[in-house]
C-alpha cells in the first residue's frame, strides 16, 4: 500500500497548478477521479496478484483436486480418499515420511559440521586459508557428479573397502546395505553441501567481537569453553538460519544424488517423498497417486516451514 | 487521471494475453504432405545406425523418387512425453519408431493397421507379436530384444571345460561354476541389482528351465498361477545364487547398466544375463572380449520336465501413424525399414539381432550364431508379461532376498498380490 502514496502526493501536487474550473464540472471531474483513484491500487496490484493466483494458487488447487480422482480404468473420476488411503497402506511412502523425519534428526550433524570447521578457521588454524577454499569446492559441483564420484568410491569393490580391508576392516556394502545407504547419502549430502553454509558462519564470524575472545583467552578458556560461552550465542542468528537453509536444502535437493546413488534403494529404504513422486508418476503412470503424494509433502513443507519461521521470529525477539 | 488506471489496465490486459498465447504458441506441423514423410526415432543420430538409415531410404527412393523422407532423431528420455503431445493434436509424423509391448500397444489407437501392407514380410520377419493388439499388426520389427546367457569361454578353457558344451542342468552348471572360480578366481554370474534389473533377467533367463511348458506359456497368457512350486522354486534359486556365492560381489549396489557387464567383461565373471540388442550384447562386450571368446547357452534344466527355450520379444519397430494423408506410401517406407539389405547393415554395424531370420550373421561368432538358431524355439520373456507396477516391487523384494530379510514364502505372496491386483 505504501507504493500508493507517492500517487497521491503527485495528483495533488499537480491540481494545485491547474486552473480553477466552474463548479459543476468540478464535481463531476472529481467523482470520476475519485473511482479511478480507488480502482488504481487494485489495477497496479493486478499483474502480481494474476501471477500468483494463475501461476501458483491455481495449479496448486489443480492438483489437490487431481489428487481426489482415479488413475488408469478411472481417470477422471473422484475417488475421494482412495489415494490417501494406498498412500498410507503403501510400505513404500510410509519409508519415505520415515526418511524426512532421519533428516529433521539428522539436522543438527548437517549444521555442527560447517560451525565447527569455520570455528576451526576463524581461529586461524594452521593452513585456514587453504581449507577456506577447499571446503567450499564441493559447493561448486553437480549432485550427479558428486554422486558418480561417491558411487566409485563406494562400490563394493571400490578404494574405500580397499583401504579398510587393508587395515583389517571386513568390506561394507555401503550403498546395498539398507541400514547404512541413507546415512551414506545423507553424509554426501553433507560433504557437497557445506561449503555454503561454511561461507555463511565465516560472514558471522566477521561480525563477531573479537574483544570478548580476546578476554576469553586472557581469563584462560579452554576452547570447547571459548565454543560454547562466547562463539554460540553471539552466532546464534547465524546459526538459526544456517539451520532453515540446511532444512531446505535437504528436503528439497537430495533428488539428483538419490537417482545416482541408490534409485531409492536398497530395498527401497532410501526413497524420499519426491523420488516417490517421481516414480509414480513418470514410471507407474499414476499421476493423481503422484498428486497426492505431492500434496502430502507440500503440508509437509508448510508445517516445518512455518515451524521454522516462528523459531526465526523467537530468535529476532531474543536477540 | 483516466490515463492512469488506463495504462495499467492495457499492461495487465497485454500480459494475460500475453501469457495466454505464449502457452499455446505458434506450432509448426512436422506432419508433411504426400510428397514428404516425417519420421521420428531415437536411433537414426547413432552412428551405428547411418547405414541403415542410409541403405532403408536408397531403397525407399527406388520404389517411389521424388517423395523425401525426413528422419527426426527425438532424445529417447522423453521420447514417448514429446510422441504423447503429437498424438494429442493429431498432428505428426507419418512413420514412429516404437518399442515393442505396453509402449506400441498403449498408443495403437493412434496408429494404423498393417497387416495387407506387410503381408509379404510376415515369414521373413520375426517378432511381430509384440506389436500386435487385438489382433492387429501396428508396426514393422527392425530388431529383436531377448535375454541370453551369455559366457565366457576363455575361462571356460582355462578351467578345462569345453567351451562348446555348456551346462544342461542346474547341478551341472553349479559344479562348472565351481571348477570355473577354482581354477581362475573369478564369480560364476555378473550381476547387478541395484536398480532391480538383475531379477528381471534372471526370471526371464532361467525361466524355462524351472516351469513347465505349460505353465510357461499360461504366465505369458496371463494366467500366473503363483502358488505352483515352480514359480516358487525361481525365487528360491535367486537366492540360492547367492548363498552359493555364486554371484558377483555387492549386487544390490551393483547397476545392470553397465557396471555388471564391466564385470563381465573384464573376465571377473564367467556368466552374464545380458541383451540382444542395443547394450549389453555380444558386439558390446567385444570392445574386450573377442566374438569368439563369448558364447550364449540356454537355461539349464533345474526341474525335470522343463524345456528350456530363448527369451526374447519383438525390440523396436516402425509404425505407420493414422493421420498420414498416404498410408500405402508410409507403409511402404516402413518396409523399406524393415528389408533385408538395411536389416543387414544394422546387424553388421549396431551389432543388433535384427528381426530378419534370413540375414546371414556368420560373422558375427559363436554367440550370435546360437542366439540366431535359438530363435525359432523362443518364447517370450516372462518379465516382460508382469505389469510395471509388479516389476518395481520384484525389484525390491529381490533385494531383500538376496540380502536375506525376507523369505521366498513371502516374497511369492507380495508379488502374486501386485500381480492380481492388476
Amino acid at each position: 500500500m505504501t507504493s500508493v502514496r507517492p500517487v497521491v502526493a503527485g495528483r495533488t501536487d499537480r491540481a494545485r497548478h491547474q486552473r480553477p474550473a466552474p463548479p459543476g464540472a468540478t464535481a463531476r471531474r472529481g467523482r470520476g477521479a475519485r473511482r479511478s483513484e480507488r480502482l488504481a491500487p487494485y489495477v497496479l496490484l493486478a499483474p502480481a496478484v494474476l501471477i500468483i493466483v494463475l501461476l501458483r494458487l491455481w495449479p496448486l488447487l489443480l492438483g489437490v483436486n487431481f489428487s481426489f480422482t482415479g488413475d488408469g480404468d478411472r481417470d477422471g473420476t473422484m475417488v475421494g480418499l482412495d489415494n490417501y488411503r494406498e498412500l498410507l497402506a503403501d510400505p513404500l511412502f510410509r519409508g519415505a515420511l520415515r526418511n524426512v523425519g532421519l533428516l529433521v534428526l539428522l539436522l543438527p550433524v548437517a549444521v555442527a559440521i560447517p560451525g565447527l570447521l569455520a570455528t576451526f578457521i576463524y581461529l586461524r588454524v594452521p593452513g585456514h586459508r587453504f581449507y577456506r577454499s577447499v571446503y567450499f569446492f564441493p559447493a561448486v559441483l553437480s549432485p550427479v557428479i558428486v554422486g558418480a564420484i561417491f558411487n566409485l568410491l563406494l562400490a563394493f569393490d571400490g578404494p574405500l573397502n580397499t583401504v579398510l580391508g587393508g587395515v583389517g576392516i571386513g568390506p561394507t556394502d555401503w550403498l546395498g546395505d539398507p541400514d547404512v545407504a541413507m546415512f551414506v547419502v545423507v553424509g554426501v549430502h553433507v560433504w557437497a553441501t557445506f561449503g555454503m553454509a561454511l561461507v555463511v558462519f565465516l560472514a558471522g564470524f566477521a561480525t563477531l567481537d573479537a574483544t570478548l575472545l580476546d578476554a576469553a583467552r586472557v581469563d584462560g578458556a579452554s576452547l570447547p569453553q571459548t565454543i560454547r560461552h562466547v562463539i554460540v550465542p553471539s552466532l546464534s542468528r547465524t546459526i538459526q538460519f544456517v539451520f532453515v537453509t540446511t532444512m531446505i536444502g535437504m528436503l528439497t535437493s537430495m533428488f539428483g544424488l538419490l537417482y545416482v546413488m541408490t534409485s531409492g534403494g536398497p530395498e527401497g529404504s532410501t526413497y524420499l517423498p519426491e523420488y516417490y513422486i517421481w516414480i509414480q508418476q513418470g514410471q507407474m503412470n499414476r499421476p493423481a497417486l503422484a498428486s497426492a503424494a505431492s500434496t502430502v509433502l507440500f503440508g509437509v513443507m508448510l508445517v516445518v516451514g512455518l515451524l521454522q519461521i516462528s523459531l526465526l521470529r523467537r530468535g529476532v525477539r531474543e536477540a | 487521471m483516466k490515463q492512469r488506471t488506463v495504462w495499467p489496465a492495457i499492461l495487465v490486459a497485454a500480459l494475460v494475453l500475453g501469457g495466454c498465447g505464449s502457452a499455446s504458441g505458434t506450432r509448426s506441423s512436422p506432419g508433411g504432405s504426400a510428397a514428404k514423410l516425417v519420421v521420428w526415432d531415437w536411433k537414426s543420430g547413432e552412428a551405428t545406425a547411418a547405414q541403415y538409415i542410409e541403405k532403408a531410404k536408397a531403397d525407399f527412393a527406388r520404389k517411389h523418387p521424388g517423395v523425401t523422407v525426413e528422419f527426426v532423431a527425438q532424445p529417447h528420455d522423453q521420447y514417448y512425453t514429446l510422441l504423447g503431445t503429437a498424438i494429442q493434436s493429431g498432428k505428426g509424423p507419418d512413420v514412429i519408431l516404437f518399442n515393442g509391448g505396453g509402449q506400441i500397444r498403449d498408443r495403437a489407437d493412434a496408429l494404423l493397421p498393417l497387416d495387407e501392407y506387410v503381408a509379404e514380410d510376415r515369414q521373413r520377419l520375426a517378432g511381430w507379436d509384440a506389436f500386435t493388439k487385438d489382433g492387429k499388426t501396428y508396426a514393422g520389427p527392425v530388431t529383436l530384444q531377448g535375454h541370453p546367457i551369455y559366457y565366457n569361454r576363455a575361462l571356460y578353457e582355462k578351467a578345462g571345460l569345453d567351451p562348446a558344451k555348456p551346462a544342461a542342468t542346474w547341478p551341472e552348471f553349479v559344479a562348472n561354476c565351481a571348477a570355473i572360480t577354482k581354477q581362475t578366481g573369478t564369480k560364476c554370474f555378473a550381476l547387478g541389482n541395484k536398480e532391480g534389473i538383475g531379477i528381471q533377467f534372471f526370471l526371464s533367463a532361467f525361466g524355462s528351465g524351472v516351469l513347465t511348458p505349460q505353465e510357461y506359456d499360461a504366465w505369458i497368457a496371463g494366467k500366473r498361477d503363483w502358488t505352483s512350486p515352480h514359480v516358487k522354486r525361481i525365487f528360491a534359486l535367486w537366492k540360492e545364487t547367492q548363498d552359493a556365492k555364486l554371484n558377483s560381489d555387492g549386487p544390490n549396489s551393483t547397476a545392470m547398466f553397465n557396471d555388471a557387464f564391466a564385470i563381465f567383461q573384464s573376465a571377473k565373471a564367467s556368466h552374464v544375463i545380458g541383451l540382444m540388442s542395443d547394450i549389453g550384447h555380444w558386439k558390446d562386450f567385444g570392445e574386450f572380449l573377442p566374438a569368439d571368446k563369448i558364447g550364449v547357452m540356454r537355461a539349464p534344466v533345474v526341474v525335470p520336465g522343463a524345456t528350456p527355450s530363448l527369451p526374447f520379444d519383438g525390440g523396436i519397430g516402425y509404425g505407420v501413424a493414422k493421420w498420414t494423408r498416404d498410408p500405402k506410401l508410409a507403409a511402404d517406407l516402413v518396409r523399406s525399414l524393415t528389408s533385408t539389405d538395411a536389416l543387414t547393415a544394422f546387424h553388421e554395424q549396431a551389432g543388433a539381432i535384427a528381426a530378419d531370420t534370413t540375414i546371414d550373421v556368420s560373422k558375427g561368432g559363436p554367440a550370435v550364431t546360437t542366439i540366431v538358431t535359438d530363435l525359432a524355439s523362443g518364447k517370450p520373456a516372462l518379465h516382460v508379461a508382469l505389469s510395471s507396477r509388479t516389476l518395481d516391487l520384484m525389484g525390491r523384494v529381490s533385494q531383500k532376498l538376496l540380502s536375506g530379510s525376507i523369505t521366498v514364502d513371502e516374497a511369492v505372496r507380495q508379488l502374486a498380490a501386485s500381480d492380481q491386483a492388476g
